[in-house]
């Protein structure tokens, strides 16, 4: 009878729910600040190359968000992971112990782009202009420190009030490619980005300089950073986490950075984030 | 007539479903032993009747309804097998499913081959012809193997020497029915006695030696046309709806 | 006729005010015009703006994305349908086993009725956000999202489907014949043919969600097609989606009856990862994560606190209602311009074939994908969301309708088309098109709220928002009011259906 493989096909399901994961394999996951196409691919070669300094088998989780990376973190399903400075300080906070043991170069003075479609005929300045308020605005995703947590501090800052005051209308692109591509299409009036993706993409000639323009930078803050669980050394060995550390610090193959997309990787450690943390709480992002 | 005590007595009583009332005052008495014929246009209440006689028999009565109450998708060997669900554990019932219980399988193929159904007992109902499914819905009351016999115009899709061969089966193996037809001739001529039906009262009860065709043919004119079954009166609904391939929302 | 006074004749044979009377299809007129008023009269409430100035590029992008995929850039193109079917598969056979025994309890148990209307009103991309915090992106994960939501939706259904069994054949049993018996031997192979039928369109809705379950992380085909559309890259995007296009289409081939045991096992292999159930993991986050701190310190004051943190919901379910109604009566109004382009009974062969293909187009893509893209194209108001759902659920009631359709019969020839659409077709299927929008109206309103993941100001923004952040007791808090509101309004639906149009 048709009927009669459905209880089978249960009895095998359920085999299958048995532990099934080699609990020595070593994981993380990184989500990089642009372009997400064929991550798997790309950092499979970082995981290969972790491999091959750690010793130990490595393998790449790809995530979707910031909030699906300080899950799995959370729950031991990847014991390292490429943060932003947000969701670097979620995931310290709700694993104790754990440690950024690595920022990239550009991470340790990382800044936000403001900027604006030509129609708002906004010009660059040392403030956020007072024409801003009553036009519409767009952050990058919802956790993003650079496309959300310091934009959204500097506003209030500036103009002590909400960004949904401020402005007509606020939106969430998801990510920096976004925010840049929606200001440029007139979506929004204005929009905050990272300012490594707007570099790269006026290298490669991708941004339309007569429609859009920045108009304010903020100051520096540190951002993405490398975030490793505190009971590493013990499921690993003593000094895995020196390892670890190490060998983020020795890559300097161009191909597995530009990953990231990063020059390099320099020593970082929990209380450089210390002012990530004190503006995530005041915002309401921490409790 | 008998000093044996009857079957089922019917004293004046109302009979139909519920608050609502099909046959009015109904005095009938059946005794055992006894071949009926019972007659009545479409609506008359003859399936009233039968079902009441049905519920007062209880295991005595085999029956066989109108419309056969056969499921298509089904096998011939289980329909018939259906006759006697009651008496194997659901277990066991579930297992002949999937593979035929020897015994039954026997019974069944001898009780097939009466009815010539032979070599049609793998087929699913749903494939036979009008008449192979009546002979199904037959068997199947064969096979309660029960001392009485009801039925709900069990012979009302075969052609006239088909419906003699089976009453005769069916006389055979029962010590009275009760049966529902419209063939005024078959009334006559297999039966003992004609109980006779008309808008919901009882309007003949009497032995059919005392009856002629030609009596018969007066109280229901329509009869000789009325091979027709009731199936394809309409539902009624609100208004003319067909119903859709694959309803429910596609929620 | 000869003893009716003259008086009555006239009266009957003055002709009935506009819209007035008490037949069947002018009833419905009314009622088909009181939801078009209504529609009307909320929406100024309603954010309808295009907020991109130059919405037409982007389009010809898109467009030419469709029209040009870059197959090759696609990564691992094969893993990732494997995974979409053996999820949509897998995850459609578990619901199955789940609603099946919950359906024959279905009428009898207030509890279970109670039970399935809750886990059917919560979408199955919010189950999937729940059950990462504990599974992570697993092929569990995948799997609950999709089986939790469907054995509810199979519960109800199969019930209604095994309630409206022909009886005759249960009628005949003997007296005393077991319930098992009974079960196995009239109603189900009575109802087999339906169940297989619902089970079938089941799994095609569940490919759809298995594609969508890659918008939160899982890597089925839409998690490449998300970021694809995303960053932009609509030549990869294009694929993606023709890959689906043909997957979909291809069904017939790959799904066929007998095919399906073979599928089942070859595809468990394809399902993946297996996570390690920690089970304290699944404790800290049933138990702790997802109710409030100050409750399960006992403390009152706090909880109050907690609260008026939470900022203010009304307009997001406002929001939310809003684009439900609208939706629905757009998606009226999609069904009644569509049917005919796909009916055999309107134009020639080449308008068929080209209505009946837009037709699949629009129904095969996920409302998600829809609003996404119209949400690319016209900015973040309610306006793309509205398109969505008007188009994908307005076609899949057109393709039904026109599949009905050309079951009739037509008894007049020569009709000019709009003689046989008013006076043929339309009073004959027209009850039930109404029936399948209430019924979808369900549909309609969970998914106004999975939209707000996109960005759209309805509940499923503040959830996304409370998740992202980690928030979970407040995110559990609003899935309890979206279920709410969703069986609320099924409820209301329920009662508001024009009477006796039930299809079945």
């Amino acid at each position: 009878m048709r009927l009669a493989f459905a209880p089978l096909s249960l009895l095998l399901l359920a085999g299958l729910f048995s532990p099934s994961i080699l609990a020595d394999t070593f994981r993380f996951t990184a989500i990089p600040d642009e372009d997400e196409s064929r991550l798997v691919e790309r950092f499979s070669k970082v995981a290969d190359y972790l491999e091959e300094k750690l010793g130990v088998e490595v393998e790449y989780v790809p995530v979707k968000s910031y909030g699906a990376a300080v899950t799995a973190f959370r729950n031991d399903q990847v014991q390292l992971a490429w943060f932003g400075g947000l969701s670097g300080v979620q995931a310290r906070r709700l694993v104790p112990d754990s440690q950024a043991i690595a920022q990239g170069a550009e991470d340790a003075a990382f800044k936000t782009y403001f900027i604006a479609h030509e129609s708002t005929g906004l010009d660059a300045s040392n403030t956020l202009p007072d024409d801003i308020q009553g036009m519409t605005f767009t952050f990058g995703a919802k956790t993003s420190t650079s496309g959300r947590l310091m934009p959204d501090y500097y506003l209030r800052e500036r103009f002590s009030e909400a960004p949904e005051k401020i402005f007509s209308r606020v939106g969430f692109s998801g990510d920096h490619s976004r925010t840049l591509a929606l200001v440029e299409a007139g979506t929004y009036d204005i929009g905050a980005l990272n300012y490594a993706v707007w570099d790269a993409a006026m290298q490669d000639g991708l941004v339309d300089t007569s429609k859009v323009h920045v108009i304010w930078e903020t100051p520096t803050y540190p951002d993405y950073q490398w975030t490793l669980r505190g009971d590493a050394d013990e499921h690993y060995g003593d000094g895995f986490s020196e390892q670890v550390r190490q060998a983020l610090l020795d890559m300097d193959d161009p191909e597995l950075l530009e990953s990231f997309p990063r020059s390099g990787f320099i020593p970082a450690d929990n209380p450089m984030y210390a002012p990530i943390e004190d503006v995530a709480e005041s915002l309401g992002l921490l409790r | 007539m008998s000093l044996v005590p009857p079957l089922a007595v019917f004293d004046g009583e109302n009979l139909g479903h519920g608050d609502h009332v099909v046959l009015s005052e109904v005095h009938l008495t059946f005794h055992p032993g006894e071949r009926i014929a019972l007659l009545g246009a479409s609506g008359a209440g003859k399936s009233t009747l039968l079902s009441a006689l049905r519920q007062r028999l209880g295991k005595q009565a085999a029956w066989c309804p109108q419309h056969h109450g056969l499921v298509p998708e089904l096998a011939v060997y289980h329909n018939i097998y259906m006759g006697r669900l009651e008496q194997h554990s659901g277990l066991a019932n579930l297992w002949n499913l999937l593979r035929p219980l020897a015994a039954p399988w026997q019974d069944i193929a001898t009780l097939c081959q009466l009815l010539g159904l032979e070599g049609l007992m793998k087929r699913p109902v749903g494939q036979l012809s009008g008449g192979q499914r009546q002979r199904v819905a037959i068997g199947r009351a064969l096979y309660q193997q029960r001392s009485v016999f009801l039925g709900d115009e069990p012979v009302a899709s075969v052609d006239p020497h088909q419906a003699v061969e089976l009453l005769q089966v069916i006389h055979e193996r029962h010590q009275g029915c009760v049966i529902a037809l419209h063939q005024h001739r078959l009334a006559l001529t297999h039966f003992d006695r004609v109980w006779g039906l008309d808008k919901g009262r009882v309007v003949l009860d009497a032995p059919s030696t005392e009856l002629s065709l030609d009596t018969l043919d007066a109280l229901y004119p329509s009869a000789g046309a009325a091979t027709k079954t009731t199936m394809d009166i309409e539902q009624t609904a609100p208004w003319p709806q067909d119903s859709l391939p694959c309803p429910r929302g596609q929620a | 006729m000869a003893a009716t006074p003259i008086s009555e004749l006239a009266l009957q044979d003055h002709p009935p005010r506009l819209l007035a009377g008490k037949s069947p299809g002018m009833r419905l007129a009314r009622h088909t015009l009181t939801l078009i008023a209504l529609a009307l009269l909320v929406l100024p409430f309603a954010d309808l703006h295009v907020l991109s100035r130059a919405p037409w590029g982007e389009l010809g992008r898109i467009a030419q994305g469709l029209v040009l995929p870059h197959f090759g850039s696609v990564e691992s193109p094969l893993s990732a349908i494997g995974l979409t079917v053996a999820v949509a598969l897998w995850g459609t056979l578990a619901g199955m086993i789940m609603g099946f025994p919950l359906a024959l309890v279905f009428s009898r148990s207030r509890f279970v009725r109670a039970g399935c209307a809750f886990v059917r009103a919560i979408h199955e991309l919010f189950w999937a956000l729940l059950f990462l915090q504990v599974f992570g992106l697993s092929a569990l994960t995948a799997l609950a999202a999709l089986a939790i939501p469907y054995a509810g939706i199979f519960a109800k259904v199969y019930a209604e489907i095994l309630e409206q069994t022909p009886t005759a054949a249960r009628d005949a049993l003997p007296e005393g014949t077991g319930r098992l018996s009974r079960f196995v031997y009239t109603e189900l192979p009575l109802a087999f043919a339906q169940l297989a039928a619902y089970t079938r369109y089941r799994f095609e809705c569940a490919l759809r969600s298995s594609v969508l379950l890659g918008f939160v992380g899982l890597p089925t085909l839409g998690y490449q097609l998300e970021s694809a559309f995303r960053e932009g890259r609509y030549f990869e995007a294009g694929a993606v989606m023709w890959l689906f296009y043909l997957l979909i289409a291809s069904l017939p081939w790959w799904a066929h009856r007998r095919l399906v045991p073979l599928l089942a096992l070859s595809s468990l292999f394809l399902l993946g990862p297996w996570p390690d159930i920690d089970a304290s993991l699944v404790w800290r986050f049933v138990s702790q994560d997802i109710w409030p701190q100050p409750l399960l310190a006992g403390d009152i004051n706090g909880l109050i606190d907690w609260l008026r943190e939470i900022p203010e919901l009304l307009p997001v379910i406002a929001n939310t209602l809003l684009l439900g109604l609208l939706g629905s009566v757009g998606a009226l109004l999609v069904a009644l311009t569509l049917w005919p382009l796909a009916s055999h009974h309107f134009g020639n062969r080449l308008t068929q074939v080209a209505g009946k293909g837009l037709l699949i187009f629009l129904r095969s893509t996920p409302e998600l994908m829809l609003a996404f893209v119209f949400l690319l194209l016209l900015g973040p108001s309610l306006l793309p969301a509205w398109l969505a759902l008007a188009l994908h659920n307005g076609a899949l009631i057109a393709f039904l309708v026109a599949r009905h359709a050309d079951n009739l019969k037509l008894d007049m020839v020569g009709l000019p088309a709009s003689g046989k659409l008013g006076y043929q077709l339309l009073p004959r299927v027209y009850p039930g098109m109404l029936a399948l929008l209430y019924y979808r109206a369900e549909v309609i309103l969970r998914e106004s709220a999975i939209l707000g993941m996109l960005g759209i100001a309805t509940l499923g923004y503040v959830i996304d928002d409370y998740f992202q952040t980690l928030m979970f007791d407040v995110a559990f808090l609003l899935l309890l009011i979206t279920a709410g509101l969703n069986i609320l309004v099924d409820a209301g639906a329920r009662r508001l259906r024009p009477k006796g149009i039930q299809p079945s």
